[in-house]
Order: structure tokens, then C-alpha cells, then sequence
């Protein structure tokens, strides 16, 4: 079975590389058809009892082992989810450009990888999988070349130092246990020292915190999200950088476990709560750079970087409310980031433009983006009733019974900060004034609106019923050791706080039908268009008379002092040392063979000091 | 059952007619400090009975929905923000839920006002945005204090609690966060020196510059409730709810005892209101960059030092 996902996966990112050469129709459809297939099977794999299998033994002296549980099922169902539907989406978006048979076989690939990922059994696989991801990903963010070749680069050279890490990781504790199965490190591990533990947590945390973009190794992201194409980074963003997410599950509670991971203090410093700092910095941050920001897919890419640290703050604080909401995060985040970068990525496609500033009332021309990119703002807010509320809920409810205050402010002012960004990216780009060149806009396709609806569902449909995905998520932590949760179908029940969306969800209904009925009976409100009033009859003012441009501008003015990317320009400090370094390293290589004759010689002449004074031959 | 059926009838009545009746309160306080004689006590719901039958413009589905979405929202914070005893789906959700169904009703306008397509209603509500940003970090901060030296997240526990071991504005140490709160009060209420959302002579009422008729109707009660929530939400906090220095839960239980406990209850939110209205009725306007920071300073530093104390102590 599992070999049967795999397969599927990776074969049909190469069949249809070759599928392109014959006809692009028949790649697309096909293309789509393997995502679904692939959703059959991980649904499919379900009721399949936890497996590990061996598919290749004896690969220089490993079996190399593939594993199937909860965890990895819950990673895997959604990767193929969203895979599908960012593949469905690419059908118009990505027509009539060039490469497009790469494109395809790229954005398979790097789907069927990351199912790779989540379902390999050892650390070999894993990394395996992992470099595919990593280099298909970055083949696919310098898809557009230009500025994307640029920010393909900054994401590649951050990610091969964490695989770096992580390989160091990896040969690390082959040669001190002899094994890198994940069923069977834990027992190894166990009795091993608090230094040797910190060091190896600190280089897989380098290895997935690159990937899952905490502060300080986010400086990737920003560029990366917003010049891939957008369908792409809806992957990226929903799903790519969740790798890491996995990985950092999987380092603390599958391969070290909770006590471990929990017990790892020295003083009064402890190793997770480290770690709850860093996520909360990395919710805080972000959040104030993306009010400032003017580009629609680099607003929600810092807002991505905000949102993965409420999932990083979720599973580093260790309780078993927190994990349940960090994985639930992770999951909602997943659909709800997806369906903004692909209503952004729409608008994107019909007005060739993502500027925040040139944009505006494009809700009447494009009304399903429009709903989306409101149903998607929502979940990322967290309104009751949409999936975002209860994984937060889950994560400040566990901070705040555990005597966590300020690490709860910080999250909560993480949501506030996030609807002013997401106001000002529905705003800008939907209400207010149309302008004049807008006025031909047509809405999306019909491939394109067909993952907004089906993903808008989603945040709905598990806003409302959140025991849907909570009850899996619920045996995942039991697995990892946590006391289980006392779930519904629509919350949770406990003597600490209840929260039931069911009663919410029909109190807003009655409410609103009875206002509604009220708004009906009164006098007739006949629709006319915008400037009628805004002018009393006039002649409406030519050009904008919309507020768009520096929305938030008082703001703006008070924050802006303040929001130094020291961490960017300490990167660019670095960068810059290096250049110097090489630049006089290569300043010894003059091109004049006396040179070199003359660096043999001083060589010789060195050793044989060396021999004379030391005698080490 | 019983008593929670009545809760979802009276709640939000209860919060409605008290809300239109602070709308009348201000106006009638404003203009005898003013010297002047005043509307009758009453205005505003003739003028929102009037308002129904007028003809308005509407600009857009959005521009509908956005209005109802914004009654709605404030009604169902009532169900579950407790009015004296009444508190009929404080079961279902807590001090948080309530914190998160109090952003419906400024979205449902900020929707609404966007598709209306008029700059004045767009700088309006970015003002707004801006200046809860500015206020929401007291807020949360007072919140959490209120949360973290109670142990609770269920706000009737919070007055229960207050019940027992006396008001928290009155205790050590979240006098410190009480006053904290206090000093954003005119700012979440949105009266002067804060009143840069509306703020009718530069920019025409904002959010609701394109209302009239059953639009400004609905509008007009959707603030009026949101008055109402946000001293109710003081009130309950620091205040003590409905507890009278035990007086009331001295009586016993029954329905007298519900009546009573909303009457104090009410009672407190009117006094509060009338002392917001004072420092209103003397202040001129702030601008927002000065409004946000005095926000992020004075009040910000307190409730810093009130949740540090919460936590230590």
C-alpha cells in the first residue's frame, strides 16, 4: 500500500513531464487525476493498522523503511489534498507560458516528495525525500526567473545549510547507535546525555526551523512565497514549509519523546520553553511587518511566518491541549493559507497585478475570489465559526491554565495584529473604488474557482463541526504520550472552559435570520451604484477618490523606526564577509607560474620544518 | 431551561433598550453641560422607529449583509456575556469566546462600509482598526490578568469568584489592571478624546458615512449594544458582575433574585457610563497618532505591570 502511493506519486510526476510532449490537455487532466487517485489511497490507507515495511533491504548495510501511522496519514491526506487542487488551479493559471511540461512534472514531484517524506520509516529516507523536496522546490520558486532566480537562490542557500545540519544530525547518531529506524531510535536514545541530547535537538531544529521559517532563519520566505507561481505558493505555503512542522514533531516527540524533550533544562532554562520564546517572537514579529507591506502574496508570506509560529509555540509547549492545537494549526493553516494564495493568485491572474495600492472593488467583478479571500481572512483570524478559531483557542487555553500569560499575549496579539493585514489585503483589493482599467475584469475560471469553493468549505465545515479532524489529532497525541482530550463533534467539554460551535453557529443563525426578517419589513433600500451618493448627483470626480495607499498610514509612521530586519542584515553582513574572504583568497591565484612554483616550494620547505622540528613521519 | 430560554429572550432586550437609552443619556447629558435644553430622553428610538420607513440607498449584497452580520455579531455576544444572572450560553464558551465574538460586529461594519466605496467610511474604518490595535493591548493584557489570578477562563467563574473574595478593581493586584482598563474605557467606547472614528465634522461619521434609513437604524442599535457590551464586559471583570457586597446573593435564589441581580448590574453599567460621559463632555479630540500613542503608553505600561503582578503574586 504504501509502496502503491509512492509510486503513483513519483511515476506520474514523470509521466507526465513526457505525457506534455504529446498533448497539454491530456497532461493536465492527467496530472490532476494522479492527485485524485492519490487522495483515494491515503483516505484508503486510513483503516490500514500503523505499519513499518521494509522495501529495500540491505541498501549498503540499511533496510530502508517505509511507516504508515496517524501522524503521518493526517501530513500525508492533506498534502494530497491540497496537491490536487493546486494542480486543478494551475490549469488556467500556468497556460501558455513556457516550460509548462516542467512546471508539471516539478510541482508533482515535489508533492509526491514531501509523501515520501511523511511516510519514510528511517532517517535515510527521510533525508532522501527531503533533498528531492528541496531542489524541486527551488526549481519550481525560480520557475519565472528574473527576480524569482533571485529569491530561488536565497531559499536554496538557507535550505542546504539546514540539510547540512541535519545530515550532521543524521551521520551523528548512526555512528553512536548504529541505526537510524524511527521505530527504534527512541529506545537508543534514551539514556543518552543532556549535552549530546541539546546537540543533536539543535541540528534538526536548524535542518526544519529553515524550512518552517522561525525567527531568525525566515529571511527566505517572503521573496520565495511571493515570486513562485501562485499556485505553487499555495503549496509552499500550505504545505512545503509544514515539512518542517513534521520534521520538528518527529525530532521531539518520535524520536526523543516527551520526557526527553520536556525534561531537557538546565537551571531555570529550559529547552522548550527556549523554544515557546523563539515561536513567540516569530508570531509577534511578523505580524507587524505584514501591516506594512504593499504586495498582496508578501503580506500573506509574512503572515505565513506569523501563523507557523503559532503551530511551533503549540507543539514546543508540551501539554496535551497545546499539541492538539499546534497539529490542529498546522492543518488549518494548511487550507486556509492555501485558499488566500490561490484568490490572490486569481485576482493576480485576471489583472496581472498583486500591488495593493493599485488595486480595489474588484468584489462585484470577482465575487468567488472575493468570498474566498473573506472566508480564508477569517480562518486566519479565527472568527467563531471558521476552522483558525478553535486550534488558537486549543493553544491560548492551554497557555493560560498553565500560568503562561505572556507567552498567551503574544499570541493573542498575533491575531490582532493579523486583522489589520487581512482588512487591508480584503479592502485594497476588493472594496473601494474599481478603477477605470478594471472595469473589463472577468472572473476567474472556472479550474481556478473550483478549489477556492471546495477549500472555502473546509474552513467552514471544521470551524463548525472542529471534532472532525480533532478526534484523529486526538489519538496522534495519545500515541505521542498525552493524556487523551474530552472531544465532541463540535468542542471540547472540561471543568477548566467549554467551548461548543455548534451553539454558537446556531445562535449567529437565529440572530441573524430574526434581523434579517426585521431588515426586510422596513422601508425598500433600491440598489444604486457607488458614486450616486459619494457625489449627491454630481458629476463624479475623475480618477481615484479611493483610500487605499498607505492604509494604515499613522500607523505605518510609528512603526516603521522600530521594524529593522537586524536579522536580514546580519545575513547580509555575513554574505558580505564572505565575498571579502574569497575575493582575497583568489587574489593568491595570479595566473604566473613563478607563483605557484614559489607556493610548492614554501610548502616543501614547511613540511620539511615541520619533519625536522617534530618528527611526526 | 427555563431560565436559560428566558436569558436568550431577555438578554439581548435587556442590552437593547439600556443600550438605546445610554445613546439618549449621552445626548441629554452633553447638552445640559452645554447649557442647552436637550432632546427628550426617548430621541433615539423615534429616530430609529422613524429611520425604518425611510427610503435608503443600498450599495451592494455586502453592503446589506455587512449591516445584519454587525447586529448579529453583538447579539450573540450577549448570549454568552453575563448580564446579571442571566448568562444562557456561558456553557458553551468562555472569557475567550467572548473576546472573539466582539470582532463580528466591527468586521460586519468594516464590509459593509468598504463596499459603499466612499473614501471617508475607508479612512473611518482604518482609523478603527488602528486605534483598537492601540487599545486591544491593554485590553488583552487586562484579560489575561483577570484570567491568570483567577485560574479561569469562564467569565462567570470571574464573578463568582469576585462574589467571594470582593471586586477585583478593588483587590491587590489587579487594581493596577483595573485602572488600566479604565483609562482605554473612552477609547473602546469610541467617545471623546477618541472619537477620531466617527468623527463627524472631518470625516463625516466614517464607517456610516453612506447610511440612511433602516441602514442607520440597524447601525444606530449595533453601536448602541456595542456601548453596552463594553462596560458590561468591565463591569463583569472588575466590578464584580451583579454582586452587591452580598446583598443580593443574600436573599437567596428565584426569580426576584434574577431580577435584582440585572438591576444591579444595569445600575452599575449606567453610573460607569455617566463618569465615561464626564471626561467626554471636556475633552476635545485627539488625532489617531496621538490617540495610539497614549494608548500604547500609559495604559500599555500599567497593564503590563498589572498582568507581571497578576503572575508574581
Amino acid at each position: 500500500m504504501l509502496e502503491t502511493i509512492l509510486v503513483v506519486a513519483f511515476g506520474g510526476a514523470i509521466a507526465s513531464y513526457f505525457l506534455g510532449k504529446f498533448s497539454a490537455k491530456s497532461r493536465n487532466y492527467f496530472s490532476a487525476i494522479v492527485w485524485i487517485t492519490l487522495i483515494g489511497l491515503t483516505s484508503y490507507a486510513y483503516f490500514i493498522t500503523p505499519t513499518t515495511r521494509v522495501f529495500y533491504p540491505g541498501f549498503i548495510g540499511f533496510d530502508l523503511t517505509l511507516r504508515l501511522n496517524l501522524l503521518s496519514w493526517l501530513f500525508a491526506i492533506t498534502i494530497a489534498v491540497i496537491a490536487a487542487l493546486s494542480v486543478i488551479f494551475s490549469f488556467d493559471y500556468i497556460k501558455g507560458r513556457e516550460r509548462t511540461d516542467f512546471y508539471y512534472s516539478m510541482i508533482l514531484l515535489v508533492n509526491a516528495s514531501m509523501l515520501g517524506i511523511v511516510l519514510s520509516g528511517d532517517l535515510l529516507v527521510f533525508y532522501v525525500f527531503w533533498e528531492i523536496m528541496s531542489w524541486s522546490a527551488f526549481l519550481l520558486i525560480s520557475y519565472s526567473r528574473g527576480r524569482a532566480l533571485a529569491a530561488g537562490l536565497r531559499y536554496v542557500v538557507m535550505s542546504i545549510i539546514g540539510s547540512g545540519a541535519m545530515l550532521i544530525g543524521i551521520t551523528s547518531l548512526y555512528g553512536n547507535y548504529g541505526t537510524l529506524a524511527l521505530a527504534e531510535l527512541p529506545t537508543n536514545l534514551a539514556p543518552a546525555s543532556p549535552l549530546y541530547l541539546l546537540f543533536i535537538f539543535i541540528l534538526f531544529f536548524v535542518g526544519f526551523g529553515i524550512k518552517n521559517a522561525i525567527l531568525p532563519f525566515h529571511t527566505w520566505l517572503p521573496p520565495a512565497h511571493s515570486e513562485a507561481p501562485a499556485p505553487f505558493s499555495a503549496v509552499l505555503s500550505g504545505m512545503l514549509i509544514k515539512m518542517g512542522t513534521y520534521g520538528i514533531i518527529l525530532l521531539f516527540y518520535v524520536i526523543s519523546g516527551i520526557k526527553l524533550f520536556l525534561g531537557l533544562s538546565h537551571g531555570v532554562w529550559s529547552f522548550h520553553y527556549v523554544l515557546c520564546g523563539l515561536a513567540a517572537v516569530t508570531i509577534v514579529a511578523p505580524t507587524f511587518v505584514a501591516v506594512l507591506q504593499d504586495d498582496a502574496k508578501k503580506l500573506l508570506a509574512w503572515s505565513t511566518i506569523g501563523q507557523a509560529g503559532y503551530i511551533i509555540l503549540g507543539i514546543s509547549f508540551g501539554t496535551s491541549l497545546s499539541l492538539a492545537g499546534g497539529v490542529f494549526h498546522f492543518f488549518n493553516h494548511a487550507i486556509f493559507k492555501t485558499l488566500l494564495f490561490l484568490a490572490i493568485g486569481a485576482v493576480e491572474y485576471r489583472t496581472s497585478t498583486r500591488d495593493l495600492n493599485s488595486l480595489g472593488g474588484l468584489i462585484k467583478k470577482m465575487p468567488v475570489a472575493f468570498l474566498a479571500t473573506l472566508v480564508g481572512i477569517a480562518g486566519l483570524i479565527g472568527v467563531p465559526l471558521t476552522n483558525g478559531f478553535f486550534s488558537k483557542w486549543l493553544i491560548y487555553k492551554s497557555l493560560i491554565l498553565d500560568n503562561q500569560p505572556f507567552l498567551a499575549f503574544a499570541a493573542l496579539i498575533g491575531t490582532w495584529g493579523a486583522i489589520l493585514y487581512s482588512y487591508k489585503l480584503l479592502h485594497n483589493v476588493f472594496l473601494g473604488q474599481l478603477p477605470k482599467k478594471y472595469e473589463e475584469v472577468k472572473k476567474a475560471p472556472f479550474s481556478m474557482r473550483f478549489p477556492l469553493v471546495i477549500l472555502s468549505i473546509g474552513v467552514i465545515i471544521f470551524g463548525i463541526f472542529p471534532g472532525l479532524p480533532l478526534n484523529p489529532i486526538n489519538k496522534i497525541t495519545t500515541f505521542l504520550g498525552f493524556q487523551p482530550l474530552n472531544l465532541s463533534l463540535w468542542g471540547t467539554v472540561s471543568d477548566t472552559g467549554t467551548v461548543n460551535t455548534l451553539n454558537i453557529f446556531l445562535a449567529l443563525v437565529v440572530a441573524a435570520g430574526i434581523i434579517w426578517y426585521i431588515f426586510r419589513s422596513g422601508a425598500e433600500s433600491p440598489e444604486i451604484s457607488q458614486e450616486d451618493s459619494y457625489a449627491a448627483g454630481a458629476p463624479t470626480p475623475e480618477g481615484k477618490y479611493n483610500y487605499t495607499v498607505d492604509f494604515y498610514d499613522p500607523l505605518e509612521r510609528m512603526l516603521k523606526p522600530y521594524l529593522k530586519d537586524l536579522i536580514e542584515s546580519f545575513y547580509s553582513w555575513v554574505v558580505e564577509i564572505v565575498k571579502q574572504t574569497s575575493n582575497r583568497v583568489r587574489k593568491t591565484y595570479t595566473g604566473y607560474v613563478g607563483t605557484y612554483v614559489m607556493y610548492i616550494v614554501a610548502l616543501i620547505a614547511a613540511l620539511i620544518l615541520v619533519q625536522l622540528g617534530w618528527k611526526i613521519w | 431551561m427555563v431560565m436559560s430560554i428566558c436569558g436568550i429572550i431577555f438578554s439581548p432586550l435587556i442590552a437593547l433598550l439600556s443600550g438605546i437609552l445610554m445613546l439618549g443619556l449621552t445626548r441629554k447629558f452633553m447638552a445640559r453641560i452645554h447649557w442647552r435644553y436637550g432632546p427628550p430622553l426617548l430621541q433615539p428610538v423615534i429616530d430609529i422607529i422613524k429611520l425604518f420607513y425611510q427610503k435608503a440607498p443600498s450599495h451592494g449584497k455586502l453592503f446589506d449583509f455587512g449591516v445584519i452580520l454587525s447586529l448579529t455579531g453583538s447579539i450573540v455576544v450577549l448570549l454568552f456575556l453575563p448580564v446579571g444572572k442571566l448568562a444562557p450560553l456561558s456553557s458553551s464558551g468562555g472569557l475567550l469566546v467572548i473576546t472573539y465574538l466582539t470582532l463580528i460586529a466591527p468586521l460586519g461594519l468594516a464590509l459593509s462600509g468598504g463596499e459603499a466605496a466612499n473614501p471617508n467610511a475607508s479612512i473611518g474604518i482604518s482609523r478603527k482598526l488602528v486605534l483598537s490595535f492601540g487599545y486591544e493591548v491593554s485590553l488583552l493584557l487586562g484579560i489575561l490578568a483577570v484570567m491568570t489570578r483567577y485560574e479561569t477562563i469562564s467569565i462567570v467563574k470571574v464573578v463568582k469568584i469576585q462574589q467571594e473574595s470582593g471586586w477585583a478593581l478593588f483587590s491587590w493586584p489587579l487594581l493596577v489592571s483595573g485602572i488600566a482598563y479604565l483609562l482605554i474605557l473612552p477609547a473602546i467606547l469610541g467617545i471623546r478624546p477618541f472619537d477620531v472614528v466617527s468623527a463627524p465634522q472631518e470625516i463625516s461619521s466614517g464607517p456610516h458615512v453612506e447610511y440612511g434609513g433602516k441602514y442607520l437604524g440597524i447601525s444606530t442599535i449595533s453601536h448602541a449594544l456595542t456601548e453596552f457590551i463594553a462596560i458590561g464586559l468591565f463591569v463583569n471583570l472588575f466590578l464584580g458582575g451583579w454582586g452587591l457586597w452580598g446583598v443580593i446573593s443574600g436573599i437567596g435564589a428565584g426569580w426576584l433574585v434574577v431580577l435584582l441581580s440585572v438591576l444591579a448590574f444595569l445600575a452599575k453599567i449606567f453610573l460607569l457610563y455617566i463618569v465615561c460621559l464626564l471626561v467626554s463632555a471636556v475633552l476635545p479630540r485627539l488625532r489617531l497618532d496621538q490617540a495610539v500613542g497614549f494608548l500604547w503608553k500609559w495604559p500599555a505600561v500599567l497593564a503590563f505591570a498589572g498582568l507581571i503582578l497578576a503572575w508574581v503574586v
